[in-house]
């Protein structure tokens, strides 16, 4: 075949250039360290890439989220620690308000100091979050969520919890009514209440305890009285449902301080009966309010000459009831620490996520060094032949051998 | 006779010697010449002369000069490279249009997801201005990212028509000089001899002309070419010339199509599927087909998030002094309405008939433009026809389709009317923030779901927000939901009771409460958990909206919301779509596989074009080396001629000796 030289130079000359475009390239992404600057040059690795990238800023963003929560469960967890801390000194002042040698201005000093803790306590229920919120806020509340007002300490929002988070719920607030005022009234299950002496009108001359569940398949969520009838040594307790208007149980002797067992309950009536005396029993409810049990108490410290059985009820009941609260605060303390815990497992979660994606976006976008430079070594090797060769050849021509 | 005759024999030997050596001095000059084609001289011996002893040869003649031509391998190179060029202009432009749709950090794909994630900062802070700020400054980047995208779309469009013009300013002026050159071919091929230089000139200048445009030739028996382009159009023909012009569409003034100039004033369209090859063929299947996917692809994106951002503003409650609902925060171009040139008008130029677009439905808008126009068969029926995959549907006015509504206004189109329209397509270059306030986030949804106290089951809200304006209203608050029995599927019945109405349906897992068929209150509630039998939930209207991040939720949730280009197949039943991020990356793969494609296409035409050329030129061109062999055998008969003198001189002289 022919050869035109003027073709072959054109030619040499255009294979040359894509020898040097394709180590431009091979130079271009060794520089970058990636192999996808372009979607053409992999379309479905830029997808990829795409993917891993949304997912990457989901994970940072949820992160965020986990902090912020984070940041509220500490608050809240110190919150209820500090709470529970001022429970306890109210309970260890209200047992030592029982003393019996006190007098009414004992207990009206014990009474200002059981004030203060309660003022205290509302400053903790009313603890902001550092971000223009407050930790007990729920799902949006006054600022601040708790007023104190003329009926006692009410929570003034909407009760829930305010979640936030793109890939998980992450809460933000603790349920401010739930941690402060759904505490179990009574014992948990039922609630023992001292009535008007039925026939005097009087309080009555024995105190009732708190009372505990003996059987629990047996409880039926009624309300009941216990009447008792006739004095000491020859008296007789009279146990009614009041809900179905049936007499469940008489006992007869009764005596004080022996247990009176019925429908799965169990209480003790203690003292000196007088005939006509009554108690009450309704099922427990979820609404004890911390701050009403605190200023109850502190009301009843302040009410001058109670006799000492009135001093023995209040105080019975005045700790059962801050015993609830107590617990109840403990229960949201474990919610809150499970919430933390949650976070956690979570964050290890994320990350984890998170690596996931950025291996799966570096195997789609970042250059397999050793092969890039094993390329870039071959493509230089044949550039340099190809401009070798290109130069021998170049040089032959008969023009050169021959003398005209 | 005899030192005579070889006096004659021996000038023209050298005669023949020189003319031969001169022509490989003219192949030894134009080696390099483009489109030279080496010349040969045709030796033959003159006519004998006849003696007493037979036929006297009288030495050597100069029959021709010729070219080394192949009519099939000029052709083939021509056309080969018609072809690369088309496909290196196509390539060319299709890169430039991948660098509008990059991947990674720069993508609108990134700009879009860190708008919606920044709304996750809102979510954990809702009254906080900072966190707000952030999502404003996102939207804005995201916007700025979308219309900057619109305008380098809009570039290269402007880009595609001047290079067009520029294309054809050239081939208007090879035309030219092809007829020019016919002309002068005409003149001068009546002797046996044919031009040669200029017919080299003029194939060279077709093969210029192949670059541009795809031609055919055909050789007319005076000498002259005519070249023809575009399936048959005469451009060419002896000594005339025709004109190409680049016109507007007839629908959008901003696209070019090519058209011929009539030689009695006027144009004709040439079909653009018939242009064959030539950066122009390049040039106009890229502006009607990739570029006008690309304006589709980012419009529709542009505007489903825009539709859906601003419909759910509208479904929360701001920050604002009272709470009220939220304004919207980004805006989009509106959807183009683009009548054909040829429509009918009054008098005055008006338009007689008119259609007005509407975007209704951000998830069912595709990435598409569509021609309307009446439907022959039917008068007073239309056809709809979907650019992107042909799809015919008729239409009639007020009619929604594909997402947006056509509307008849001032009158319905006429028999011959027809219309482009254009939903998404100029949606993205107008595309901004519009929300300057930090307060006008509508964060907070009008809505608040309570779990009861008492309940026994798992259930707690996971999300609650707005989700349908026309049939969601705050007055049907408060409200209850209580749940009902389990189904044996785990299916759990509940009532819902509003302030006008109450409702029965089944809650399944996973599945949004409050609008589905039979509910349609136009609220979604998201539970986690299950509710056992008498749990309920009270819905109240949100209390305190500053604290409230129900809405941000329904943003959150559009980055996993498959909701983009959506297709109703018809009999109820709905093609999924894909997320905002989904769609970008398929809308970026597809640029990104065509580039890809048309460079696998553009090196193969390329190397194509290179082996039909080094065919023609092995056939034509010139190699030195011959040309310096054929120098020394001419030389040497030169020579040799001279040395005939020089004995015809000797024999001379010896006679002249001999007699004296």
């Amino acid at each position: 075949m022919r050869i035109s030289t003027a073709n072959t130079y054109n030619s040499t000359i255009a294979l040359l250039q894509r020898r040097q475009q394709d180590l431009q390239q091979t130079q271009i992404q060794l520089t970058s360290g990636k192999k996808v600057a372009n979607a053409s040059d992999d379309p479905t690795g830029a997808a990829r890439i795409e993917r891993a990238m949304v997912a990457i800023g989901q994970v940072d963003a949820n992160q965020r989220a986990l902090e912020a929560s984070r940041n509220s469960m500490n608050l809240a967890e110190s919150a209820i620690g500090d709470a529970s801390e001022i429970l306890q000194q109210v309970r260890e002042t209200l047992v030592a308000s029982g003393n019996a040698s006190y007098g009414d201005s004992e207990r009206r000093s014990l009474a200002a100091k059981i004030e203060g803790l309660r003022d205290q306590l509302l400053g903790i229920a009313n603890r902001p979050d550092g971000s223009g919120g407050y930790v007990f806020s729920g799902q949006g509340a006054s600022q601040p969520p708790f007023l104190d007002e003329a009926t006692g300490v009410r929570f003034n929002g909407v009760p829930g919890t305010v979640l936030t988070g793109n890939l998980d719920d992450f809460a933000l607030t603790v349920d401010g009514r739930l941690t402060w005022e759904q505490a179990r009234s009574g014992n948990g299950a039922f609630v023992t209440i001292p009535l008007p002496n039925a026939i005097t009108g009087q309080k009555a001359t024995s105190w009732i305890d708190s009372g505990r569940v003996t059987d629990p398949q047996a409880l039926t969520g009624n309300d009941y009285t216990i009447q008792i009838d006739g004095t000491t040594g020859l008296s007789q307790a009279t146990i009614t449902n009041v809900t179905t208007g049936t007499v469940v149980a008489t006992v007869f002797p009764f005596q004080p301080g022996k247990t009176i067992n019925f429908d799965g309950m169990a209480v003790t009536i203690s003292g000196t009966v007088t005939d006509g005396d009554r108690f009450e029993i309704k099922a427990s409810t979820a609404d004890l309010n911390v701050f009403d049990v605190l200023d109850q108490i502190v009301g009843e410290l302040r009410t001058p000459n109670r006799s000492a059985i009135e001093i023995q009820q209040s105080n019975v009941i005045a700790i059962r009831d801050l015993d609830q609260s107590f617990g109840n605060l403990q229960e949201v303390r474990s919610l809150v620490g499970e919430r933390l815990n949650l976070l956690d497992g979570t964050e290890t979660r994320l990350s984890g996520l998170k690596l996931y994606n950025q291996t799966e976006r570096s195997a789609a976008e970042d250059l397999d060094m050793t092969e890039a430079i094993s390329r870039f070594q071959i493509q230089q090797t044949g550039y340099d032949a190809a401009l070798r060769s290109y130069a021998a050849v170049q040089r032959l021509s008969l023009f050169q051998y021959l003398n005209f | 006779m005899g030192a005579s005759l070889l006096l004659s024999l021996g000038a023209r030997a050298m005669n023949a010697s020189q003319s031969a050596i001169n022509t490989v001095g003219h192949n030894i000059a134009n080696a390099n010449t483009p489109g030279y084609s080496r010349q040969t001289v045709v030796l033959k011996t003159a006519t004998p002369q006849f003696t007493g002893g037979g036929f006297q040869g009288k030495g050597v003649q100069v029959d021709t000069i010729n070219r080394s031509y192949n009519q099939f391998l000029t052709r083939e190179a021509n056309g080969s490279r018609a072809t690369a060029a088309a496909d290196q202009s196509l390539l060319t432009n299709l890169q430039r249009l991948e660098k509008v749709l990059p991947p990674g950090e720069t993508g609108l794909g990134q700009g879009m997801s860190q708008f919606l994630n920044a709304m996750v900062d809102v979510a954990s802070r809702p009254n906080d201005p900072s966190a707000r700020q952030v999502v404003l400054a996102r939207a804005k980047e995201m916007s700025s990212r979308f219309s900057s995208a619109g305008a380098q779309l809009q570039d290269l469009q402007q880009g595609v028509v001047s290079e067009l013009k520029a294309n054809v300013v050239v081939v208007n002026q090879l035309a030219k000089q092809i007829a020019v050159l016919n002309g002068d071919i005409a003149r001068l091929s009546g002797s046996d001899s044919s031009p040669n230089d200029l017919l080299d000139q003029r194939d060279q200048l077709v093969a210029e002309l192949s670059k541009y445009v795809g031609v055919t030739t055909i050789p007319a028996s005076d000498g002259s070419m005519g070249v023809f382009i575009g399936g048959g159009q005469l451009l060419v023909l002896g000594v005339q010339a025709q004109a190409l012009a680049i016109e507007s569409d007839p629908y959008d003034s901003q696209r070019a199509q090519v058209s011929l100039l009539e030689s009695g004033g006027g144009t004709r369209a040439l079909d653009s599927s018939s242009l064959s090859g030539g950066a122009i063929a390049g040039l106009v299947a890229f502006q009607n087909k990739d570029l006008q996917d690309a304006r589709n692809y980012i419009g529709q994106l542009a505007t489903a998030i825009t539709m859906r951002v601003n419909e759910q503003q509208g479904l929360g409650l701001d920050l604002g002094t009272p709470p009220g609902l939220g304004v919207a925060m980004l805006a989009v171009g509106d959807p183009r309405v683009l009548p054909a040139a040829t429509n009918a008008r009054d008098v005055a130029g008006n338009y007689l008939s008119g259609v007005v677009l509407t975007r209704v439905d951000p998830a069912f808008l595709q990435a598409s433009s569509y021609v309307l126009k009446a439907d022959p068969a039917t008068v007073g029926n239309y056809l709809l026809v979907r650019e992107s995959d042909g799809l015919v549907r008729s239409v009639a006015d007020g009619d929604v389709v594909d997402g947006f509504r056509i509307d008849f206004n001032p009158a319905a189109p006429g028999p011959f009317d027809s219309y482009r329209l254009e939903p998404v397509a100029t949606a993205a270059a107008a595309m901004k923030r519009v929300l300057d306030q930090t307060q006008g986030i509508a964060a907070a949804s009008p809505i608040s779901a309570i779990t009861n106290v008492a309940n026994a089951g798992t259930a707690s809200v996971d999300t609650l927000y707005a989700v349908d304006a026309t049939t969601f209203s705050a007055a049907n608050f408060p409200a209850d939901i209580v749940f009902g029995a389990a189904n044996p599927d785990g299916s759990v019945n509940y009532t819902l009771t509003t302030q006008t109405g109450i409702f029965n349906s089944v809650w399944r897992a996973g599945q949004p409460i409050g609008n589905e068929t039979g509910v349609a209150q136009g609220f979604a509630l998201n539970l986690i958990g299950v509710p056992r039998p008498g749990d309920s939930l009270l819905l109240n209207p949100t209390a305190f909206p500053a604290q409230n991040n129900g809405n941000v939720k329904a943003f959150l949730a559009l980055q996993s919301e498959a909701f983009v280009g959506q297709r109703d197949l018809g009999a109820g039943v709905i093609a999924a779509g894909s997320t905002l991020n989904d769609a970008y990356a398929a809308a970026m793969g597809d640029i990104g596989a065509r580039v890809q494609g048309t460079q696998f296409l553009a090196r193969a035409s390329e190397q194509v074009a290179a082996d039909a050329e080094t065919a023609r030129s092995g056939e034509s061109g010139v190699n030195l080396d011959e040309e310096a062999a054929r120098l020394l055998q001419y030389q040497q008969a030169y020579q040799a001629s001279a040395k005939m003198l020089q004995v015809a001189q000797t024999v001379f002289d010896e006679l002249l000796n001999s007699v004296r």
